[in-house]
């Protein structure tokens, strides 16, 4: 393809491929993301490649990689346009089976089609599924009908309108002004409003100004950013350009960690792609906007996530936050003033420009607008990425999108905002997710990571394995976050193990104050959140590991031991055989027993029994 | 395909100490981890003391300072694989090859990582080798797959004689 | 030329040279602000923590290090609330509890006014402020030893833990190492690690006159400003 020169010519551009396509009766959407790689989704695409090839469809039937559906659990998904069928759980040996009866024929294969878990339905399409009809997918639908590796779909889609839109004389100023007038804050986690961020960055000194897309997503437990960026790049690299038309960078970087490579290929494709049509590079579809991009790939360091962490790391230093007293919006990377805003911040950005900032505001809660995109894990029956508008109650998301906990077993909290969160109890179900609301109950909304807990988890083992992270992932530069955080864990230790004090509970929280108010930078100064939930909501559980020696769950190894119930033990020597550690002897068919001088308290044996016969004591 | 040589590695990036990332990512995936030689030739080349390239190197945890099994197995440790117990995976694997994460087994077949998240939550627990993800883990599968790696290389190894 | 600016610490008026920090200017009018990995004319790193102040702005207070905060005209600073003070005095006994065979750090627990030691101590022979790090990289120009590893596996050492060459062993870091002064008392042997409240006498003086020097023989042991 050749270099546009005008927005015209995109226009034109988007028209002949428009007429191209005028055949195609019908889209085969697979999906290539990730999670539905790992159940073999390259496979399948090929094989349903293979079946159109080999029955002559290739002119009529679109095939499109797509990105993340979301709904991961179900995958590889695969959803067949006009008539809207979902299928779930496809392996590569249905490929004939869709090509032939649906695409050719119009039929239905029953058996791949999802099952509604509470009325045992078969379900046809996918707004019919509960996972879906509750949510308002205003990003992720966008990964549905585009190949993030062609920025044709993208095109055609309708892509670049909003570049168009704010290249043809409209201000800086007036781009602001939108922004602000939406609402938007920032959804990579503190929620600041983006517009001000902007108006900052703009009004500060300088010619050289850069903006950054953080993708360096590391809270364990969401990974929204990583399905936007490797779904749909087009749409990051678009939302940039306007934010750096709007504060005067010519120059931006996504910054995405090196775990993701999926999401590294496609944006450094859509990049190259974007370069050739000349969407990136000096005076962009003829006007006098230049601005041009690169990729930075992180280390793996959480840390990275904070500001002028990540700057020192696109700068190819170690990843270590400076103090903020000057703001990165004045003093930023390479000491310039720089916007960083995180994936699915930028996403938003196009839409709002398009469709206007009233139609944005509409949607989501009095100060928090538009939708999020929540990652929802953990002991739950559906999980995957869920967009709603802010504002629903937790109670929504868990059970009438998620459906409750597996097993039947009692949901008992979730936890919000990755490691710089917190653990709401199932009674503040009914707060809304919502920046401001859920930070007065001690959690926030952060990235929207959600992982749900039920009653096999400890919270109190949970709040040690935040702090075990935090310590891992902090860089150590200063005295709170590095002997603070290790204290806070040294003393969680020791309730865990049985040696814990009450008074602890009390220099545990005077120690988190500390912390959180003397770090240097955001992961310190949030690091003390998970403990602090934890002893407000679940005080009961700090207390009986200290007074009863007791771990309710039955997750502390020190404080338990496992046993095996010999009703139920038909000695088929399955735990024999997965013990690591020789712990476990009997004879075949008889009942076994466990070694408890041996046992190293595992829990595998337990894992693995398929009659339910090993217990906790 | 990566570069194979250092040179071709530093092409164009010379001189540039804002590379120095990309660079030690580049070795790191090429190589498989970063010698001491080579953090020296990056130091001299992008013109970074050499202690700012150890310390790049050694702050990052995607940057192996040795070389690594032939077999890398990761295991997610992010909360959503937690809550699923990812910890019994670690368990497992620590138990059945009798290394502890960042070690390499004797022979230097395998070798176990440990990684705050892959972003597969909604499938966890998760462990990522070689390229491939395995979803929905447990001690039993985890068991199955080590012992399948193993016989590989057993196979191997006859092949070769045969 | 100099430009001076307006800045108000604990309620005195100062008129300050501007580039220069909060805390610099405290000590050069006798506002005492305890802070260990600040040395003069070496950059800041905010690493110690023990200089926070509370800055106000906009009627919020925000707790900061005053080594890494420029003073602007109009600012406001309060050294020494009893907010500040909790906050230090809990800072001060987790490094005392690192490394409490320092007399710099045993002088600075007390000046902080730490009583107790509610942890476990630990015989660490490094507290991680970076002096020795900073004036090799910025005095000498010789960038000899730096920070390795992050989190808790973080350390002051070498490039792959051998002195190179071009350390010419002038032994800046050492002079400005706080772990070279042992306590009056000699080493402490391991398992007998206490807090050891031998300058108690000039604390009593320090604690009638919250923030302001008093020239104390602490501040000579941590390095203070004045001294230098």
């Amino acid at each position: 393809m050749s270099r546009l020169n005008s927005a015209r010519e995109l226009e034109h551009l988007r028209e002949h491929l428009r007429e191209k396509r005028k055949d195609i009766t019908t889209t085969v959407m697979v999906c290539g993301g990730t999670g539905c790689q790992a159940s073999r989704s390259r496979v399948l695409i090929n094989a349903v490649k293979e079946e159109l090839t080999r029955l002559g469809l290739e002119e009529r039937v679109r095939l499109c990689a797509t990105g993340c559906h979301g709904f991961c659990e179900q995958g590889p998904v695969v959803v067949i346009e006009p008539s809207n069928v979902f299928y779930c759980h496809v392996s590569p040996d249905d490929a004939f089976e869709i090509v032939y009866q649906t695409i050719m024929n119009g039929k239905l294969i029953d058996r791949l089609l999802y099952v509604d878990p509470t009325s045992g339905k078969k379900v046809r399409t996918q707004s019919e599924i509960p996972f879906y009809r509750a949510q308002d997918r205003q990003i992720l639908s966008q990964n549905l009908m585009i190949d993030p590796c062609s920025i044709e779909d993208y095109i055609v889609a309708g892509g670049y309108s909003a570049l168009v839109k704010v290249l043809n004389g409209v201000t800086p100023e007036q781009i602001i002004k939108e922004i602000k007038a939406a609402g938007l804050r920032g959804r990579g986690g503190g929620g600041f409003p983006t517009g001000r961020k902007w108006s900052e960055c703009w009004e500060a000194p300088g010619d050289e100004k850069y903006v950054i897309c953080n993708a360096d997503e590391g809270d364990p437990g969401a990974y929204m950013d990583r399905c936007v960026l490797e779904g749909n790049p087009h749409l990051i690299l678009e939302g940039m350009m306007i934010g750096a038309k709007a504060v005067g960078a010519r120059k931006g970087y996504i910054y995405v960690r090196n775990e993701y490579p999926l999401a590294v290929e496609h944006s450094r494709i859509a990049i190259e792609q974007a370069r050739e049509l000349g969407l990136l590079g000096d005076n962009i579809l003829g006007s006098s906007f230049s601005f041009d991009m690169d990729i930075a790939r992180g280390g793996g360091a959480f840390v990275c996530g904070e500001s002028t962490a990540l700057m020192a790391s696109v700068e190819g230093k170690v990843g270590e936050p400076r103090p903020k007293d000057v703001h990165t919006v004045v003093d930023g990377l390479y000491h310039k003033p720089t916007t960083l805003n995180n994936v699915e911040t930028w996403a938003n950005v196009p839409a709002i420009i398009l469709k206007g900032s009233s139609w944005f505001a509409s949607k989501g809660s009095q100060g928090s607008k538009g939708t999020k995109i929540l990652a929802l894990t953990g002991r739950i029956k559906n999980t995957g990425l869920v967009e709603v508008a802010m504002g629903m109650p937790i109670n929504q998301v868990v059970f009438d999108i998620g459906g409750g906990g597996v097993n039947g077993k009692q949901i008992k909290a979730v936890q919000i905002g990755g490691p710089s969160g917190g653990c709401l109890p199932v009674e503040k179900f009914d707060l809304p997710v919502d920046f401001d609301v859920l930070a007065e109950a001690g959690s926030m909304v952060g990235s929207g990571g959600m992982v749900v807990m039920d009653e096999e988890s400890c919270m109190v083992d949970v709040a040690k394995y935040f702090l075990t992270f935090l310590q891992d992932e902090s860089c150590g530069k200063c005295l709170p976050c590095r002997v603070g955080v290790g204290r806070m864990l040294e003393i969680i230790g020791e309730i865990t193990e049985g040696r814990g004090r009450l008074e602890q509970l009390d220099l545990l929280e005077e120690l988190a104050e500390t912390v959180s108010q003397t770090s240097l930078c955001g992961l310190g100064k949030t690091a003390p959140n998970p403990v602090l939930t934890t002893l407000r909501y679940f005080r009961p559980e700090y207390e009986a590991h200290i007074k009863e020696k007791k771990c309710p769950a039955g997750v502390c190894k020190a404080l338990i031991t496992y046993q095996i119930v010999p009703d139920r033990c038909n000695g088929c020597g399955v735990c024999l055989r997965a013990c690591i550690h020789k712990a476990i002897t009997g004879k075949k068919q008889k009942s076994h027993v466990i070694n408890a001088r041996l046992c190293q308290k595992c829990g595998i044996c337990r894992s693995e029994c398929k009659f339910d016969a090993i217990q906790v004591v | 395909m990566p570069p194979k040589t250092l040179d071709q590695i530093m092409e164009g990036r010379r001189s540039q100490p804002n590379q120095l990332i990309e660079v030690l990512q580049d070795i790191q995936k090429t190589y498989g981890y970063i010698s001491k030689e080579d953090m020296q030739s990056v130091s001299q080349e992008l013109g970074v003391p050499v202690i700012e390239v150890y310390r790049v190197a050694s702050f990052y945890k995607a940057f192996r300072l040795k070389p690594s099994g032939k077999h890398v197995l990761t295991l997610c440790m992010g909360t959503a694989c937690y809550v699923r117990s990812a910890r019994l995976l670690l368990d497992q694997a620590t138990g059945q090859l009798g290394v502890k994460p960042r070690e390499v087994t004797p022979g230097g077949l395998f070798s176990i990582e440990h990684v705050n998240c892959l972003g597969a939550c909604a499938l966890g627990p998760i462990v990522e080798e070689n390229g491939t993800y395995h979803h929905h883990m447990t001690p039993g599968k985890l068991r199955t797959l080590i012992e399948t790696l193993r016989r590989q290389k057993l196979e191997d190894k006859e092949n070769v004689q045969a | 030329m100099q430009q001076y600016v307006n800045v108000s610490i604990d309620g005195a008026i100062i008129h300050a040279v501007k580039g220069t920090s909060v805390l610099d200017t405290a000590i050069e009018y006798g506002i005492c602000i305890p802070h260990l990995c600040h040395v003069p004319h070496l950059s800041d790193i905010g690493a110690c923590r023990l200089c926070i102040v509370e800055h106000l702005v906009d009627g919020r207070s925000n707790v900061t290090t005053s080594c890494t905060l420029n003073v602007q005209e109009g600012m406001m600073i309060l050294t020494s609330t009893d907010k500040i003070r909790k906050f230090r005095r809990n800072l001060a006994e987790l490094l005392v509890a690192q490394a409490p065979n320092s007399r710099a750090i045993q002088d600075i627990a007390v000046r902080c006014g730490v009583k107790e030691v509610r942890y476990p101590f630990r015989n660490e022979d490094c507290v991680l402020c970076g002096r020795c790090v900073r004036v090799c990289a910025e005095v000498w120009k010789a960038n000899a030893k730096g920070f390795v590893g992050r989190g808790k596996e973080r350390h002051v050492d070498y490039p792959f833990g051998i002195r190179p060459d071009f350390c010419k062993q002038c032994g800046s870091c050492i002079q400005l190492c706080p772990m070279t002064i042992t306590p009056c008392d000699g080493p402490m042997k391991p398992g007998e690690e206490r807090l050891c409240g031998n300058c108690e006498s000039q604390l009593m003086l320090a604690d009638q006159t919250p923030g302001s020097c008093i020239w104390c023989k602490l501040g000579e042991s941590f390095a203070c400003g004045r001294y230098a």
